[in-house]
């Protein structure tokens, strides 16, 4: 593969395999995201999509090809320390640490990661909690919030380091119906504010509305990419026409 | 009562078996944490030779009698290895070979009760494995491993009784040498039984008190 001199690429993976034992997880993936871009991972459960968020922070390895985050090999040790510390993660199940404060929760990582003062530390994340709406429940533990709360208290641990790429992985789908809204509006702002993010949903509406560029994945390839509108109502591949369609009409 | 009189002249003696129990269990409480603690995060690493060794090593000295560890390590490492252990030595590794298996045990269980999410979110945020493991995994494993572990250590504490076989002078030993000499049997096991419940119940109770001020908010 030819190094490219594009310094709004972001994230380019190339020719990426990953296979738990003999089963291919992820085959010949291809994708380049872009800063200020918002990039939607969509397909059926099982087929790869979390899988290949989880590679572009290093949180797993692959067997073939290679990701390359603001120009460096994500790779193991001090690389994929380096990347992670610019990339925030949403997590499905929230991953809120329990025996902290939600305010806790999301200074940890500045002070004790990036050597950022407490107090100032502090101050960033009060500024954090009013992004997300969250002012009055900095105090708050995690199980005393609701599902839709502690995810935003994690997309504010999320910002707190400043990270220059966001990735999402089934944000709302652990969350009671009422809250999903909550969340989506918080991301649409983020979106709106020009910040390059990853997301793996469900939530096609959400999709079509804030994301750049549509992703569908099936069986662990990438069937078919492009503007939303185009893939989802006139997707050419046959496959990707079903998914859609059954997600329509459901 | 007589026999209160006589025994009772021995009060001294009841209590530096009180306190040599006191501090031999300690002593072996604290190596068994240690050893304990590291053979439980060794169990943690991907290479299964590692896990084999550990296993075995958990399995062999939770399986072993007290009395015959301490049997194993007074006279047999003097026969085997021609080392002449004091009863002290001997008693201290054989109450620490027991209560570091134990001990691995309950901190593997603090430590697999912590969600693999927090790993990841402990990764994801650039945390090397000592950060994740000092600041999110430890604080939460410490709270399940603190009941279980009063549990090891009052199983370790009345373990020293069984010192006495090798003429450790721990508080039943200081029983008997009383007993002896005064003839007062009864007498003597109501006192030295009532010095470990007193003991013991005092430990159950800080555990109890550590519980409650380490609780995570909302949980149970």
């Amino acid at each position: 593969m030819s190094a490219t001199n594009d310094s709004s690429e972001l994230v380019r993976i190339d020719g990426l395999v990953k296979r738990f034992g003999h089963r291919v997880v992820l085959d010949q993936i291809d994708l380049t995201v872009h800063a200020g871009e918002v990039v939607v991972l969509v397909g059926p459960s099982g087929t790869g999509k979390s899988t290949l968020l989880r590679c572009i922070n290093a949180l797993e390895d692959f067997q073939e090809g290679s990701v390359l985050f603001e120009g460096k090999p994500v790779g193991r040790g001090r690389a994929a320390l380096a990347a992670r510390r610019r990339v925030g993660m949403i997590f499905q199940s929230f991953n809120l640490y329990p025996h902290l404060t939600a305010l806790q929760n999301v200074t940890l990582a500045p002070v004790k990661v990036h050597g950022v003062d407490k107090k100032e530390a502090e101050s960033r994340a009060r500024e954090l909690f009013a992004k997300v709406r969250l002012e009055h429940r900095a105090d708050a533990y995690p199980t005393q919030l609701s599902g839709g709360e502690q995810q935003r208290v994690a997309i504010a641990r999320a910002l707190a380091t400043r990270p220059s790429l966001l990735l999402f992985d089934e944000p709302t789908s652990a969350l009671d119906p009422e809250t999903v809204g909550d969340v989506l509006s918080v991301m649409e702002q983020l979106a709106r504010e020009g910040r390059t993010m990853v997301i793996v949903t469900h939530e096609i509406g959400f999709a079509r509305r804030v994301g750049h560029r549509i992703v569908f994945m099936d069986g662990g390839r990438i069937v078919e990419e492009g503007r939303p509108a185009d893939i989802i109502d006139n997707a050419k591949a046959e496959r990707a026409r079903q998914f859609f369609g059954s997600i329509l009409r459901g | 009562m007589s026999d209160l009189a006589a025994v009772s002249s021995y009060w001294l003696l009841f209590a530096k078996g009180l306190g040599t129990t006191i501090w031999i269990s300690w002593l072996a409480l604290l190596i068994g944490s240690v050893v304990g603690g590291i053979l439980a995060h060794l169990r943690l690493v991907p290479a299964r030779p590692v896990r084999a060794v550990v296993v075995g090593y958990v399995e062999l000295f939770r399986s072993i009698p007290p009395l015959m560890l301490f049997f194993g390590s007074y006279y047999g490492v003097s026969y085997a290895l021609g080392l002449n252990l004091s009863p002290f030595v001997a008693a201290t590794v054989a109450l620490s070979l027991h209560a570091s298996s134990m001990m691995s045990e309950v901190i593997r269980g603090g430590l697999q009760s912590v969600d693999s999410g927090q790993w990841a979110a402990g990764r994801a945020s650039g945390m090397t494995n000592l950060q994740i493991l000092s600041l999110v995994v430890w604080p939460q494993s410490f709270r399940v491993a603190l009941p279980p572990a009063v549990g090891v250590y009052i199983a370790t504490l009345k373990d020293t009784a069984v010192a006495s076989v090798i003429g450790y002078v721990e508080l039943t030993r200081s029983g008997l040498i009383v007993r002896e000499n005064t003839g007062s049997s009864f007498l003597v096991f109501v006192i030295i039984a009532a010095m470990y419940f007193v003991v013991c119940y005092a430990i159950s109770q800080l555990g109890a008190y550590w519980e409650r001020r380490f609780r995570i908010v909302g949980h149970k």
